[in-house]
């Protein structure tokens, strides 16, 4: 994980630094009014922004989505998560193999063995938000899985494996 | 002749307004517009039909606005400021700030001092000249997109420990101001009750606070914030009873309600009120000043001007250097933090309430003026004048590291 560098801006908000593998320095700016401000440096000056974008919240929020993987999904990835502190939210590819394929969320008992908690399924054709325990967990859908970390994890393992 | 107050306000706050979309037409700070809105009118102006543009019924409350607007603004940054933040920004921010203050407040004695004015008029144009204005600065780098500068952090964190000072300046500065102190034990005592003032009501508040917090939890907007400025509102009229600014109690407040938890709802509620109030405080000390007795003040202000340019670039460029900013940084940090504003005014009130020399006023309003226009402006154009001082001192000229990156990148 490249270094990112946090700094208050006193009156004004935070700023976000981010010097990238690929060698590009980044920097988002969040002003308290909702704002945001990405630039883009020089790597080998520090000092001149090259280019910039300013979003506000709507827009910055859709950005962080789509670059999330959220909108599509990379191809080489199987699943993609998304942090809150301890929360998170992570997108679950059920791959071929998968133990689960064909069972239902009631019958896999994934609230109450993991306390993860599956809130949407995404297929090609049809998204179900908020699926009921009667809906069954199909080859290729991805799930969006919601928990702390360790009940995600335990949650994947139970979908893969049939049983923790 | 009848006086129609309502339609007095009214037309104000139209005027405030049109001075408000003028400068978002030239895209300038907002605050020299206001003041020479409020130069504009009042007692020399004329009537045209029922639009009286003297303002002689409605200054009062125009001029008691403004004061609730000084409240509201030093309120948000008692709320803004933590000892935490200034203890993080660290030492490089005490000593570009205490080389800056050290410069600058000197040169703001020497002025006057060498115009041959008395001692508290000394003190006052020090602390005018000396401390920038915190919303100018603020809203300039939003507007520049310069806040992903590195540099920023460093100007910032000097606003920041300007604001300390300001805080501890004022206190005593208006305790000898509006008491008319003037043997040395007198001022000492002044002194010293206006420290322990505000140490003790920061230590109180600190009390407190699990106390506060059980008051102002109430579900009712409406009721929180009748609280809220019912506390700011008193303590600023009690901290004047016993001679300190009441813009010091305003700011005591902001300092005590900061440590609660409702914190952002507060700041959330005051924030159109410090935009409103503020405005008309611009607004009212122009309404104050009397264009035409400006002559005799046109020199020192000027002078003062060019010292504060000086003065500043020179100490913005050695707390740059010192830590560790680049020469163009540096310049930067000296040019954008020659905005003058709020500050200034505030102790230009001050030296009127306790009827210091009358040259004080105009000389403010001439000396805000400029440099709440220059100040703007030489932050916009720091490029450019760094590039013509790059020349002159032998720095590195931004083309040559254009160049020898490009020759680098061939390389």
């Amino acid at each position: 994980m490249s270094l990112i560098k946090e700094t208050d801006l006193p009156g004004i908000g935070r700023k976000f630094q981010v010097n990238t593998r690929s060698g590009d320095k980044l920097v988002i700016v969040i002003h308290d009014d909702g704002r945001r401000e990405i630039h883009h440096f020089d790597y080998d000056d520090p000092e001149e922004s090259i280019s910039m974008v300013t979003l506000d919240d709507n827009e910055a929020r859709r950005v962080s989505g789509i670059i999330g993987g959220m909108a599509y999904l990379p191809k080489a990835l199987e699943s993609v998560e998304v942090a809150f502190d301890n929360m998170v939210f992570e997108w679950y590819k059920v791959e071929s193999g998968a133990k689960a394929i064909g069972k239902t969320i009631v019958e896999l008992q994934i609230r109450k063995k993991t306390g993860a908690m599956i809130i949407a399924i995404i297929k090609k054709d049809e998204k179900i938000i908020n699926p009921g325990p009667n809906q069954v967990i199909a080859e290729g859908a991805t799930l969006v899985v919601i928990g702390e970390r360790k009940q995600v994890k335990a949650c994947k393992e139970l979908l893969l494996n049939g049983s923790l | 002749m009848e006086t129609y107050v309502m339609l007095e306000i009214g037309l104000a706050l139209c005027i405030v307004g049109a001075a408000g979309l003028l400068a978002a037409r030239f895209r300038f700070s907002i605050v020299p517009f206001l003041i020479l809105a409020g130069m504009a009118v009042g007692p020399q102006a004329p009537v045209i039909g029922v639009f009286d543009f003297r303002f002689i019924e409605s200054t009062p409350l125009i001029q008691f606005m403004g004061r609730l607007g000084v409240l509201f603004l030093l309120f948000y940054l008692g709320l803004e400021f933590s000892v935490g933040r200034l203890l993080k920004a660290g030492k490089s921010i005490f000593l570009g700030g205490t080389t800056y203050m050290l410069i600058n407040f000197s040169l703001g004695m020497a002025l006057p001092y060498l115009w041959g004015w008395p001692l508290r008029e000394i003190l006052v144009v020090a602390g005018i000249i000396s401390i920038s204005s915190s919303a100018i600065v603020a809203k300039v780098l939003v507007d520049l997109k310069r806040t992903v500068r590195a540099e920023t952090e460093m100007i910032l964190g000097l606003m920041l420990y300007q604001d300390v000072f300001v805080a501890v300046y004022l206190s005593i500065v208006s305790g000898l101001v509006l008491t008319g102190a003037t043997s040395s034990t007198t001022v000492l005592k002044t002194s010293v009750i206006a420290l322990g003032f505000m140490l003790s009501f920061i230590l109180v508040g600190r009390k407190l606070a699990p106390r506060i917090n059980k008051l102002l939890n109430v579900p009712s907007d409406e009721i929180f914030m009748l609280i809220v400025f019912g506390i700011l509102t008193l303590v600023a009229g009690l901290s004047e009873t016993i001679h300190v600014a009441e813009a010091i109690g305003a700011l005591l407040v902001g300092l005590v309600l900061a440590e609660t938890d409702h914190l952002e709802r507060i700041e959330h509620i005051v924030v159109p009120f410090r935009d409103f109030f503020g405005a008309l405080f611009f607004f009212s000390f122009g309404l104050s000043i009397d264009p035409f007795s400006l002559g005799g003040a046109i020199w020192p202000a000027l002078i003062a001007v060019i010292v504060t340019i000086i003065g500043n670039f020179v100490a913005g460029l050695i707390a740059g250097r010192k830590a560790g900013y680049s020469y163009q940084g540096a310049t930067n940090i000296g040019l954008t933090i020659t905005s003058r504003g709020e500050f200034s005014i505030i102790l230009a009130n001050l030296a009127k309430a306790g009827g210091l020399l009358s040259i004080l006023q105009p000389f403010a309003a001439l000396y805000v003026l400029l440099l709440a226009i220059l100040g703007p402006l030489l932050t916009k154009e720091s490029k450019w004048i760094y590039s013509k001082l790059a020349g002159v001192f032998g720095w590195p000229s931004i083309k040559d590291k254009k160049q020898r990156r490009r020759a680098e990148a061939k390389g």
